[in-house]
């Protein structure tokens, strides 16, 4: 990934102005955002389902704890955060885009899960929490859409409480050569048909493809972790590194 | 990836159960929000579940602190139906358990009260007479098998023990190659006595 020192950054394969980016993002998730879930299954073969639970065993979150679920969509993690943590606890869904907000707002509360979420309308970038408030932060498939992902990472080390942890959970590179020549094929020929007849919408989804090649690999993100400031950072493969779960604590 | 997948799988089952069992969520409340951890030695591996008063959460690979964690061999396990065996367990070093107890107590005693009463449950689905007759044939199957495995655990034993008098012990065995390979040095002996002899 390149963040260019001209004010211009990647978006997909393609550079755009800095400013750009978070508009054109918000448009592929205002577009995808109603089917988000039925194409997540599709895509994935309902694979990203266990990625996440990964995800949730790792975060350790305990009654009473305060979580953010940044870029939390349509509320996947945070619907298992909510009953962890207890009617003492805390979840926070977070996400720059209003549409996926309303989507993960109603799924939660049809599923009765309404006492314990607070949903806010936020950029990753600069959060609006005090420093040291909150006990977890998860980001799943979500900072490669982050325009200045350093930043991120640094604005989500301030707000965690010393002791907490910050998970993401994000695509990454597979070393495989058989398995990245599949994934090519599979992600910019089917993914983008699947894409069209279900969500009548190919752009949207070759801009997921191309996303995922432009994010930081697991070694990469690695460091930028650790120079945000994060300690013991880790990471695990899934699927073969196609899925990287990366972990980092702030003491 | 699979473990995870099984373990989703055991989650959706227990919760399924505690939907037609209302009285494993109350012998479980008071020990809600509280991890029981269970490192099954034989596989390296930890799971934890988690009772969250509205659902359970199982996860594989756990490495989290756990309220109560237990460690024992896969064969152990079904010993911990009976919540009062624990301490003897313990003591016979076939089961180690950090944390509480109870929680551990709770989790054993509820799941061993449990009376699950299938063809109320099977009759939502398809009435009263087929569920009653389905669990009925069940129970005469499992009764069956049960009997079928006891029968042949013991004719096998029988067997066994038949063999063990009819076979020799290896002691004897080595005293037979001894005296064979006596009885064969002294047949080439006499061999070659008999053919100085014809040679002669």
């Amino acid at each position: 990934m390149k963040e260019s020192q001209h004010n211009t950054t990647d978006f997909g394969y393609k550079t755009v102005d800095r400013e750009a980016k978070a508009s054109m993002v918000a448009d592929v998730f205002h577009s995808v955002a109603a089917k988000y879930d039925i194409m997540n299954d599709l895509m994935s073969f309902g694979i990203h389902r266990l990625w996440k639970r990964q995800a949730i065993a790792c975060a350790g979150v305990r009654k009473g704890h305060r979580v953010l679920d940044l870029a939390g969509g349509t509320g996947d993690l945070t619907a298992k955060f909510s009953q962890l943590v207890g009617d003492t606890g805390q979840v926070i869904l977070g996400d720059i885009n209003n549409s996926m907000l309303k989507v993960g707002r109603d799924k939660l509360r049809d599923l009765g899960l309404v006492s314990n979420i607070e949903y806010v309308q936020m950029n990753a970038e600069a959060l609006p929490f005090p420093d040291n408030s909150v006990d977890v932060i998860t980001i799943a498939f979500g900072l490669r859409n982050v325009t200045d992902k350093d930043a991120a990472l640094r604005s989500m080390y301030r707000i965690l409480k010393p002791g907490g942890r910050l998970l993401v959970l994000e695509f990454s590179k597979t070393d495989n050569e058989a398995l990245s020549k599949l994934y090519d094929f599979y992600s910019f020929n089917i993914l983008p048909n699947m894409g069209k007849l279900v969500a009548n919408d190919s752009e949207s989804y070759r801009y997921l493809a191309e996303s995922i090649r432009m994010h930081p690999d697991q070694e990469t993100l690695k460091g930028m972790m650790e120079n945000a400031g994060f300690e013991q950072a880790t990471y695990q493969n899934m699927t073969g590194g196609i899925v990287a779960l990366h972990r980092g604590f702030k003491y | 990836m699979l473990t995870t997948l099984a373990c989703a799988a055991i989650e959706n089952a227990l919760n399924l159960l505690l939907d037609k069992e209302p009285s494993l969520k109350l012998a479980l409340d008071q020990v809600k929000h509280q991890t029981f951890a269970v490192e099954i030695r034989d596989w390296h591996t930890t799971y934890a579940l988690t009772f969250t008063g509205r659902q359970f959460m199982l996860f594989n690979n756990y490495q989290e602190q756990a309220e109560c964690k237990i460690s024992a061999h896969l064969e152990t396990l079904p010993e911990l139906k009976d919540p009062s065996v624990m301490t003897q367990l313990i003591r016979q070093d076939k089961l180690d358990l950090e944390g509480d107890l109870h929680l551990a107590q709770a989790y054993s005693g509820a799941f061993a009260k449990l009376d699950i009463d299938w063809a109320e449950h099977l009759s939502a689905y398809i009435g009263d007479a087929p569920a009653q007759l389905i669990v009925e044939k069940g129970q005469q199957t499992k009764a069956c098998l049960s009997h079928s495995a006891t029968t042949f655990v013991g004719t096998f034993t029988q067997l066994m023990q038949d063999e063990l008098k009819v076979a020799i012990h290896p002691l004897e065995l080595q005293q037979f190659k001894q005296h064979t390979r006596a009885i064969k040095q002294h047949a080439a002996q006499l061999e070659q006595r008999i053919e100085q002899l014809l040679n002669r």
